[in-house]
């Protein structure tokens, strides 16, 4: 082996999601019919393609022959087409359908499909055209020269927890390249670290996200027609919480569910796993799934900050695509079709540079301006002031969502700017009403049956990582955790952790500290968005670690 | 010198695919598979031993179909530098004889001989996790006619021409000092495998891999797949695919419920054998002609094993299936033990007391400790001359290396682990006729899930089995039998395996991985720092049990154990008879990791803990209570635990 674990790459795109896959095959067909020759490699942390990949999915389809103008649509492995839509207001035991279609949630059309099985499905059709695709490996390094970017690097295992190498030592490989894709979904540790080196988000918004929790199920036959689409407000959010439920009947008796809720909920007990589970328990969801038998758990956050909250997507040598950049649609919560429309952009950007030989930010603004020509734009634009005008609470969500509608997105007041979801959580002794935990007291007792624990609910993400490697999940200030995170706000990441990462451990004498268990990690990235104080910063581990999402 | 590394793998479906599947959701066929875990070792050891010797090649080799150059490319990705795949329809139905036979005409067919000038080094996982045999590495080591080290977890070079290997043996290890070219199999206890690198993972993507089919290494087809196996698969019947539901023990005292549990610890067996009887009973018997094979074979032969020079429990346990099996066959059958170590003589009569009819001895200074050469040379000639029908060997470590090994000499089959063994009879529908009589070799196989019936056609069959799973017959000091030397033909080849040391005593981790009862301790049963725990195991442990303790992963947090005794990690699976879950409250990773073993008792105080829906028997109470009772009554369920299948 070499001394130097060094490679040269023209295009590295970092995530194998929708977004760095579409860059992918669109820029090699470009590649194709400009006759140009041109090394692309994409990497992904995942086991394998799909592996890390969770969404719902309701997917708006047209991208796809846009994408994919060879491919019959028939042989996208899209689930079943949605052909019943209905939104349905749920109190504690009953619920009522509202009976007229809700501005911007209908579904009719569009497809339902497991995004890790689409992704599989596109990695194929890269490879095919000449993508190099290794899954496996996690990026973790930006590689730098001259103040610029100039490849990245895979991180370095065979490392005890202090990160001394061990005897089974395998050095990272650097990836030089002229160009560098960030794809890598949600809260990007990358993307993250890009946008603050060069000041991305000078212009933007924090960016909101939200948690959601998925399950799939395989129920008993007749439960619910292939194509139903159910998203459910109330029960058991209040007014004060954003969010709701999800539930899709797929083809096979096959059930996919979920809970999503914004993070700028103030709650420093709210638990989102835990209120998906007494969702669960509402008479309506409880019957269909009784009988039926878990097969999968995920977990995943969403960014939802919408138009404003988005950073500039480009840089020397360098571009952000799909979640990671935070094109993602509010209300509908879609961000699939503006992953890949926001991937076939940059691969357009992307061959205008390599034709050109011309990596600068000057060049590479090319994409800013299909993106304002594009979709996205179109779609996120009118609802530039939507998600941020729910922090202060449904109801003056709504009368601000109806102005939205009015005014056409500028709203009553003009741009509205957002606490960092981290900032948002109170204080105990500051949180007045009844916390999640008071509320739900009584029904936290999860049967294994219907409701799981969290640990459970792990297992069923089929997660794993390395024993031997640093932890990859960091408590930024061991100190003002202790007296900020533990003490005043009562350890909300033991809490919000859909996972069980996080443990509050109260030994003999009532001090209580902080355990981790990162071999619990399903990548969710809350802790990184939600901790109070200085926090916690989410960190790649080992490659081929994580979740082992299926059909999620 | 260009020293070759050659790592032989196996890819296998991963454990974790067994989580989907049944409800028809998951395409089995798709289910995802990697390089067997024990290969992986393997692999890294390789790997290992290129920073001792910088100019070695690092090739691996696997036999398979085309899917396996998946798990080639990746062990490419982590470091070698050739690959190379022996893939043919043909090869299809292959035994571990006939394996061992195709692998190892692939590598001479690649030139690595024994005679070969340049070394070169064997590297294999110690079994795989679908066959659970670890026959192949013998075989291949056999076949190329070069020593071997199995049970390995560590190796390293010593000149220009040897290795040192740790093996792991019961209750401890030795080391020893080979000479290259060897076959040294690995145990996944030593050096955890490596990431592969990106860089390596391109190389690897672009690399040609070499496939041969059987006609590239001349091989003749009556050689290998079902035509050259000497055994078949005749019967794999479900044991039982889920644990029957909870029995909790009623008592007023814990006295009491100890009592109870060892009462209903009984009852199940015998439900077990008579649903087996029944079905024997029911099976159909044609009206063909039977047929003997034996051809003049007849008679048992069973290892007599020392260690520590004394004779071991479990080659004791044999001679009662040698008992069970001779009483099936001809009147006059007689069970004769081979006795080899060092001014031994004096243990024959042991062997007489419990059973055997005649004892064959060889004592020679340098036959002390085992060594599988020369032990698998007098076995050979004792084979030879005395012509037995069946042989029979604990499954240790020596006994699973020892008989794979000798059946290459002898072109006999071999089964491994066996927990049932009887005399039977094969209906040969195509040929119309009536095997009989023939031994039938019961052995768990995917994950204990499954019984398999595994019938061998060549003489003698030979089958190890596994220690604890027979009784040792009661001794009777009175019975006479004849004890005979014997001096074999030994050549200074046969001593090319230098034993340095020998180290019994604390073994490692490994323990965990053999031992047939499993005490392990959760967040609570720490009150008292595991005491009770460990007190339980040692009570095994004195009862001739191989007893190990454990922990839940709280435990282990809490540093009341080291790591090494974490049960429930993704990928760390336990299989003992009994394990017994004491304050431990069910985290599904922890049942994951138990649910392969026999018998499980729970004991804990919450009656609600998820741990009572996993398991066989509970016990409600205090473990402060329950475990002194079960202590002092631990003889009595050591008893049902031996009389267990």
């Amino acid at each position: 082996m070499d001394q130097i674990d060094s490679v040269h790459s023209d295009v590295l795109i970092v995530g194998g999601g929708p977004s760095g896959l579409a860059t992918a095959i669109r820029l090699a067909d470009l590649l194709k019919h400009h006759k140009l020759q041109r090394r692309i490699v994409l990497v992904d942390k995942g086991n394998a393609i799909g592996s890390h990949i969770l969404s719902g999915a309701v997917i708006k389809t047209s991208v796809f022959k846009q994408l994919l103008p060879e491919v019959d649509f028939k042989d996208i492995p899209f689930d079943a087409k949605v052909k019943r839509d209905a939104v349905m207001f749920m109190g504690k035991t009953r619920k009522i359908k509202i009976p007229f279609p809700v501005p911007f949630m209908r579904n009719k059309g569009n497809y339902l499909a497991s995004l890790a099985t689409i992704c599989r499905f596109l990695a194929k059709i890269a490879e095919e055209k000449g993508v190099e695709i290794y899954s496996g490996f996690s990026v973790n390094e930006i590689l730098y020269e001259n103040g610029k970017v100039a490849g990245a690097k895979t991180i370095a295992a065979g490392v005890d927890a202090m990160g001394n190498p061990m005897e089974n030592f395998q050095a990272g490989t650097a990836v030089c390249a002229d160009l560098v894709v960030f794809a890598e979904g949600t809260r990007g540790t990358l993307s993250k670290e890009l946008i603050a080196a060069y000041h991305l988000d000078k212009n933007s918004n924090e960016q909101m996200y939200s948690l959601g929790c998925k399950e799939l199920w395989h129920i008993p036959e007749g439960r619910i027609q292939a194509g139903t689409v159910y998203n459910c407000m109330g029960y058991p959010l209040n007014r004060h919480e954003f969010g709701g439920g999800f539930i899709y009947g797929l083809n096979d008796n096959t059930l996919a569910l979920g809970l999503v809720v914004g993070l700028d909920y103030e709650d420093p007990t709210f638990d989102v796993h835990h209120a998906f589970q007494v969702w669960k328990t509402h008479p309506f969801i409880s019957a269909l799934l009784k009988g039926g038998k878990l097969l999968e758990y995920g977990a995943k956050t969403l960014p939802e900050g919408g138009f404003y909250a988005i950073p500039q997507v480009y840089t020397d040598h360098a571009l952000i695509v799909g979640d990671s950049a935070g094109f993602l649609a509010m209300p509908a919560l879609k961000g699939i079709h503006l992953a890949i429309e926001s991937g076939i952009l940059a691969a357009e950007t992307a061959i205008k540079a390599l034709s050109t030989n011309d990596f600068s930010e000057a060049n590479l603004r090319h994409y800013d301006e299909l993106l304002k020509k594009s979709r996205i734009y179109k779609e996120l634009y009118p609802f530039r002031n939507f998600r941020q005008g729910f922090s202060g609470g449904l109801i003056a969500g709504f009368v601000r969502a109806a102005f939205l509608l009015l005014t056409k997105g500028a709203g009553i007041s003009g741009r509205i700017r957002p606490l960092a979801d981290s900032e948002t959580t109170k204080r105990l002794k500051d949180f007045k009403r009844k916390t999640f935990r008071q509320r739900f007291e009584h029904e936290l007792d999860f049967d294994k049956v219907i409701s799981f624990d969290k640990v459970t609910d792990v297992y069923y993400s089929g997660t794993r990582h390395d024993e031997h490697q640093v932890p990859h999940l960091k408590v930024n200030n061991p100190q003002s955790f202790a007296a900020i995170n533990i003490k005043e706000y009562g350890a909300p990441c033991q809490y919000f952790c859909p996972a069980e990462v996080y443990e509050i451990r109260t030994d003999k004498n009532g001090n209580k500290e902080l355990r981790i268990h990162f071999e619990n990690c399903v990548h969710c990235k809350t802790c990184d968005i939600k901790s109070p104080g200085d926090g916690i910063s989410w960190m790649l581990p080992n490659g081929d670690n994580g979740p082992d999402y299926h059909y999620m | 010198m260009a020293l070759t590394i050659i790592s032989l793998i196996k890819q296998v479906p991963l454990p974790s695919e067994m989580r989907m599947g049944e409800d028809g959701l998951m395409d089995r066929t798709k289910a995802k598979s990697s390089i067997n875990m024990d290969c992986q070792y393997g692999l890294e050891a390789g790997l290992q031993l290129k920073k001792m010797y910088p100019d070695a090649t690092l090739m691996v080799c696997s036999m398979g179909p085309k899917s396996f150059e998946a798990s080639l490319r990746k062990a490419l990705a982590m470091g070698y530098d050739e690959a190379y795949l022996l893939s043919d329809r043909k090869l299809g139905g292959s035994d571990t004889f006939a394996t061992g036979m195709a692998i190892a005409t692939m590598l001479k067919h690649l030139g690595f001989t024994h005679d070969r000038e340049d070394p070169f080094i064997i590297l294999t996982g110690r079994q795989t996790s679908d066959g659970d045999t670890a026959h192949v590495p013998s075989q291949v080591a056999a076949n190329l006619d070069i020593p071997q080290a199995t049970f390995v977890e560590r190796i390293q070079a010593e000149g220009e021409t040897h290795v040192k290997a740790k093996r792991i043996i019961e209750g401890g290890y030795q080391m020893m000092r080979l000479p290259m070219p060897c076959v040294i199999s690995l145990t996944p206890t030593g050096i955890s495998p490596r990431k592969p690198s990106l860089k390596a993972a391109m190389k690897a993507r672009i690399t040609q891999l070499t496939t041969l089919s059987v006609s590239d290494i001349h091989l003749t087809s009556e050689k290998i797949g079902i035509g050259g196996s000497p055994t078949i698969v005749s019967k794999v019947v479900e044991m039982h695919s889920e644990r029957p539901p909870l029995q909790l023990t009623v008592g007023a005292t814990e006295r009491e419920k100890v009592h109870h549990l060892i009462e209903m610890y009984a009852q199940e067996t015998t439900a077990v054998e008579k649903k087996q009887r029944k079905e024997r009973m029911t099976a159909e018997a044609p009206d063909y002609p039977v047929i003997d094979i034996r051809k003049g074979y007849k008679g048992i032969l069973c290892w007599a094993e020392i260690a520590d020079g004394n004779i071991t429990r479990s080659s004791l346990e044999i001679l009662s299936a040698a008992r069970q099996l001779a009483t099936q066959l001809d009147k006059d059958t007689k069970i004769t033990s081979l006795l080899i170590g060092h001014q031994i003589s004096n243990k024959a009569q042991t062997l007489i007391a419990h059973g055997a009819d005649e004892v064959v001895v060889v004592d020679d200074a340098r036959l002390e400790e085992y060594l599988v050469l020369p032990f698998a040379s007098i076995f050979t000639q004792v084979i030879q001359t005395r012509k037995p029908e069946i042989v029979l060997f604990a499954a240790t470590t020596s006994g699973r290396e020892l008989a794979p090994r000798i059946a290459v000499h002898t072109g006999s089959g071999v089964t491994a682990d066996c927990t049932k063994l009887e005399i039977g009879e094969y209906v040969n529908k195509k040929e119309q006729i009536i095997i009989k009589p023939i031994l039938h070799s019961h052995r768990p196989t995917y994950g204990e899930s499954k019984l398999a019936t595994i019938i061998g056609f060549a003489f003698p069959q030979i089958s190890t089995a596994r220690p604890g799973t027979f009784e040792i017959p009661l001794a009777d000091s009175e019975r006479k039998g004849i004890i005979r030397p014997f001096t074999p033909v030994l050549e200074k080849a046969d001593f090319r395996t230098e034993i340095i040391q020998t180290v019994r005593g604390e073994g490692g981790l490994q323990h965990l991985f053999e031992a047939d009862v499993i005490v392990s301790g959760g967040r609570g049963a720490t009150a008292d720092n595991l005491r009770l725990v460990k007190e339980l195991t040692e009570a095994f442990k004195k009862q001739g049990v191989k007893a190990e303790w454990a922990a839940s992963r709280a435990v282990v947090d809490e540093g009341f154990a080291e790591y090494a005794r974490q049960i429930g990690q993704t990928g760390k699976t336990v299989r003992p008879k009994l394990y017994i879950a004491i304050g431990i409250s069910g985290a599904i990773q922890h049942i994951a990791g138990i649910k392969e073993a026999g018998k499980i008792i729970a004991i804990d105080q919450n009656p609600k803990a998820n741990i009572f829906h996993h398991a066989d028997y509970g016990i409600v109470g205090k473990y402060q209570d329950v475990i002194p009772e079960l202590i002092e009554q631990v003889g009595e369920l050591c008893k049902k635990i031996l009389s267990v299948g």
